[in-house]
């Protein structure tokens, strides 16, 4: 017969790797899994985005984010803003964006302190261009 | 609090505190040598499986109590699905699931039966019962109060875990030793005499260690979810630990009889009965203590409720800075009750004449309180310690001065024609009172002044309050000149919101934690060169950790526009709710261009006219700091 102290034991070890490998298999999986569907929603609003550039005419690979903001200074090839977040861009701040040669006429006309709605191109921030302005 | 609930969670707590320090005495005791200590051991585990069946059943009651509770509907703690729910998808369903697979095991260990005869073999039996019990009990931690305070988690739950245990191995322990005491008292039970009084010995050791951890963990746990007297006084779950420290009095005074006396003398039958009978009655104490215990876990910690003052006066130390003969007697009189007190200490230690220097020290507190207190002792109001619900917000502060101008400033202020009917509320000592003193009286009215609870609303009258209290600090305000003080933050910033056109607006305290402010009061074309040099400089001072805001006082309709394209004016300009953050910092600095340097935390550090070179030393002496003060509250006191 198996000594009572040997039982108590056991059953603390299975207590001790039971918790273990609670955490390893089910724990770290399931964190995983929360990376995985926060990757998975990035990925969706990124098709999302690359849909509404193709129906724009974009080129392959190029998505389009939509803004809300302030003029702050317009140059002939820049426009500086001071926007509400991009989703899947930027935060609220102020930030100078490219301007299209489609867009850059338009943005001419635009006056200090303007609310405005405008749209970004391309494939990262960097290379992001406003291709369209709307007064807000 | 539902009846119902506190009763299913009083029991489970009892179990669990009963299995701990059952098997604690076990295992205090020792392995036992003669028939009664035997069959008192095997009496305790089978007691033990009872008690778990039932901490289980308590258990499993409170779960559907709470689905009950949690659903708004009587009928859901019969359902399974709303059960399980509550069981698998909250953190303390989780927790609940884990204690009770711990009890579970526990009980399934105290069913199997097995050769304990062998001493390794006993001390794994008991020694297994005790750490799954303490295991179970410790758990209750992760979805109490201490779970939820931040910061400082860490520490709650340390001495939240030693809190439970310590009454674990003291008060879940007193039954399993008045059981012994009684079996041994009989003479029948003569056999384990001598094996009762070295465990009631060895108990009452263990005894006093658990009560030191109890005391100091208990400290630790007020300090986290009382905070305060007021909250203490004020406040149901206060109420509740006054009550339980008055239980845990009498306990104590028991338990130092029983020590003291009673366990010294315990060598006849007669003696030893009498012991099991105050260890008996301490249990009994125990038992009420562990209700109060469970009543706490189910109030809203004393911290985070309204505290209502209960007494008609308050001690306000604050006083002695308006009135100089306060302060002479605070200070006569604390230095009396000084010397009182360390002669009260010596007087402990001597042996010869200890009466007289106790009288003397006695008197001398007495008298040191009589003279010192009195000045300090201000009348108090149910509200007194009231937490405003609108925070120092500078559109409640501008509000606060519209009402005050229709509807205070008619008795309050000195006109041209005649002094103030009444005292002038925008003074620094009122401003000092606490801001529930002064809603209560401005609520109910005071001599005759009429209450205005019936004529403003509640937030109208908290305004009010917000800008008496922003009056006092634009008054202290005069002290700050134009170079920051190290390590010295005091002049709280009131929040204000910064709207730039129709974008969502954003706040002064979005800042905290991360970035310094230079908060500029302009007026175009007075301020024309400041704010160029200042579109000019901000790429460096953005570098430094600043953020300029920008607040026209003359109220442009295109504020942005009218300050030019050449250099570009890259920082916030608040377009919208001017004229709140103007109204209210023109109180700190009333010139018609002025800058306010507000630190990290949110505290106005520095103020001036003309920045000039000054404002890179100014920052760079805010970002040497090297103990930074805590964020600034955005309440009044």
């Amino acid at each position: 017969m198996v000594p009572l102290w040997q039982v108590a034991l056991v059953l603390n070890l299975v207590f001790a790797l039971g918790l273990g490998l609670g955490y390893a298999a089910w724990g770290r999986r399931a964190a995983a899994l929360d990376r995985d569907l926060d990757a998975a929603r990035a990925q969706l609003e990124r098709v999302e985005r690359e849909r509404r550039a193709c129906a724009a005419g974009a080129c392959t690979g190029e998505q389009q984010w939509e803004g809300r903001g302030v003029v702050r200074a317009v140059y002939p090839q820049l426009l500086i803003v001071t926007h509400e977040e991009i989703r899947g861009l930027l935060p609220a701040r102020t930030t100078s964006f490219r301007l299209a040669p489609a867009s850059a006429a338009g943005a001419r006309a635009l006056r200090l302190g303007e609310p405005i709605r405008f749209a970004l191109r391309g494939t990262v921030l960097d290379d992001a261009a406003v291709v369209a302005v709307d007064k807000w | 609090m539902s009846a119902p609930l506190l009763a299913a969670l009083w029991a489970h707590l009892l179990a669990c505190v009963v299995l701990v320090g059952s098997f604690g005495v076990v295992l205090l005791a020792g392995i036992p040598a003669t028939p009664t200590a035997r069959r008192w051991d095997a009496s305790l585990v089978r007691a033990g499986r009872i008690v778990v069946v039932l901490g289980i059943g308590c258990g499993i009651a409170w779960l559907m109590t709470r689905t009950a509770m949690l659903e708004n509907r009587s009928h859901a703690a019969l359902e399974v699905r709303a059960v399980m729910h509550v069981m698998l998808d909250t953190w303390p369903g989780l927790v609940w699931l884990a204690r009770h697979a711990v009890l579970l095991v526990l009980g399934a260990f105290l069913v199997l039966t097995a050769d304990t005869m062998e001493r390794p073999n006993w001390i794994a039996a008991r020694g297994e019962a005790f750490v799954l019990a303490a295991l179970a009990l410790a758990l209750v931690t992760a979805s109490s109060h201490a779970a939820a305070v931040a910061p400082g988690r860490a520490l709650a739950i340390a001495a939240d875990v030693a809190h439970l245990l310590a009454t674990g191995v003291w008060l879940g322990g007193l039954g399993a030793v008045a059981l012994l005491l009684r079996r041994a008292s009989a003479e029948s039970g003569a056999d384990a005499r001598p094996y009762a009084v070295r465990t009631a010995r060895r108990f009452s050791h263990a005894a006093l260690i658990a009560m030191v951890i109890l005391i100091v963990s208990g400290v630790v746990n007020a300090r986290a979810q009382v905070e305060n007297v007021a909250a203490l006084l004020g406040t149901p779950h206060g109420h509740l630990l006054l009550a339980k420290l008055v239980v845990l009095v009498a306990i104590l005074a028991i338990a130092i009889v029983n020590r003291t006396r009673l366990l010294p003398a315990a060598a006849s039958p007669d003696a030893v009965a009498r012991l099991a009978a105050f260890v008996a009655l301490e249990a009994t104490l125990a038992l009420g203590l562990l209700a109060l215990a469970a009543s706490m876990t189910l109030t809203t910690p004393a911290r985070h409720a309204p505290p209502v003052w209960p007494l008609p006066f308050r001690l306000a130390p604050e006083i002695v800075f308006d009135v100089t003969l306060a302060r002479w007697r605070v200070l006569v009189g604390s230095q009396l009750v000084v010397v009182g007190t360390i002669a009260l200490l010596v007087s402990f230690l001597l042996r010869r004449r200890r009466r007289k220097l106790l009288t003397v020290a006695l008197v001398l507190i007495v008298i040191g309180a009589g003279i010192g207190l009195p000045p300090i002792v201000v009348d108090a109001y149910p509200t007194s310690y009231a937490r405003p619900p609108l925070i120092y917000h500078a559109g409640s502060i501008a509000s606060g001065a519209v009402i005050y101008r229709d509807h205070c400033a008619g008795c309050h202020e000195t006109t041209e024609s005649q002094a103030p009917l009444a005292p002038d509320l925008r003074s620094p000592a009122i401003a000092r009172r606490h801001a529930g003193e002064l809603y209560w009286l401005v609520s109910h009215g005071t001599g005759d002044m009429p209450r205005f609870d019936a004529r403003l609303r509640e937030a109208q009258r908290w305004d009010v309050i917000n800008y008496l209290r922003a009056v006092g600090a634009a008054d202290d305000a005069r002290m700050l000149g134009g170079s920051v003080e190290p390590d010295r933050a005091w002049l709280v910033a009131p929040d204000f919101t910064i709207a730039v056109g129709p974008l969502s607006p954003a706040a002064l305290r979005d800042y905290r934690g991360r970035r310094m402010v230079l908060l500029v009061l302009y007026t175009l074309p007075g301020s024309r060169a400041r704010m160029t040099e200042l579109a000019r400089i901000y790429d460096a001072l953005w570098v430094m950790g600043v953020e300029i805001i920008a607040v026209p006082m003359h109220g442009p309709r295109d504020a942005i526009a009218e300050l030019g394209a050449s250099p570009p004016v890259l920082f916030p300009v608040v377009t919208e709710g001017a004229a709140d953050i103007v109204t209210t910092y023109r109180m700190f600095a009333p010139r018609p261009h002025a800058e306010l340097l507000i630190d990290r935390q949110g505290y106005i550090r520095a103020i001036w006219d003309d920045g000039g070179g000054a404002i890179g030393a100014q920052v760079e002496a805010l970002n040497a700091e090297k103990s930074p003060p805590p964020l600034a509250d955005d309440h009044v006191h």
